[in-house]
């Protein structure tokens, strides 16, 4: 493994105990995110999927550099 | 969610139910990373209706009075989030909901099963993505090892576990 590929592999299990280690109710603001990025494929596909609505801010990823 | 997890008590407090916990692909994000989900499964503890029956009548009934409606596969939209119940199915859920842990959400009491018993639920029920939840889990919850290995002891998963890990 080269040592950019070995930086851009750390960076990413670094991002992904981020995420782990966000409280929940963040946790639950970034699925919504993921329904929303997700459901505009899924529907392209055919498939009804409905984002969960909450009235809390999203963006989460935004929200924590990833 | 929170408005979710407030009727979940109101159910539960109406004895609609004895006790519920999150559990699934959110219970296994409370311990994990976010994943993609669209459902909330929710395991219930039932009263026993009349001939030893499980059903799930009661809480629909329950729902429906609050205006929230059962969907076609089972869910019901309550607050904007298709949750779905499941009645505890067997020893080892049984189990599982006995010991859910309590969080809060928001300054809202709510019950998460803990993760072993994710685990052993994921290993029990066994399709492709439940093999992910047990990797996931394993990679990033802080499991109790010696807690998982009662657990699958005592349910007869120990063989699974071994041909999910090894």
């Amino acid at each position: 493994m080269t040592p950019e590929l070995a930086k851009i592999f750390a960076a990413k299990e670094e991002r992904r105990h981020k995420l782990a280690s966000l409280p929940f109710p963040e946790k639950v603001q970034a699925v919504i995110q993921l329904q929303e990025m997700a459901a505009t494929i899924l529907r392209s596909r055919g498939k009804t999927v409905r984002p969960w609505s909450t009235s809390s801010p999203r963006r989460v990823f935004d929200r924590i550099g990833v | 969610m929170k408005r979710t997890i407030e009727v979940l008590n109101e159910l539960e407090k109406e004895g609609v139910f004895y006790r519920y916990a999150i559990g699934g692909a959110m219970g296994a994000i409370f311990y994990t990373e976010p994943f993609l989900t669209f459902d909330l499964d929710v395991f219930v503890v039932l009263p026993q209706a009349a001939g030893g029956l499980l059903s799930l009548v009661p809480i629909y009934n329950a729902l429906h009075a609050r205006d929230y409606e059962q969907k076609e596969n089972e869910c019901v939209v309550i607050e904007g989030i298709p949750v779905q119940f499941l009645p505890a199915y067997n020893a080892l859920v049984e189990e599982a909901l006995d010991h859910a842990q309590q969080i809060m959400y928001e300054n809202v009491p709510a019950r998460v099963l803990r993760s072993e018993y994710l685990v052993a639920i994921a290993l029990q029920t066994g399709r492709s993505k439940d093999r992910e939840r047990v990797r996931i889990l394993l990679e990033q919850a802080q499991l109790d090892m010696n807690l998982l290995a009662d657990i699958l002891k005592r349910h007869q998963l120990e063989e699974k576990w071994k041909q999910w890990t090894e």
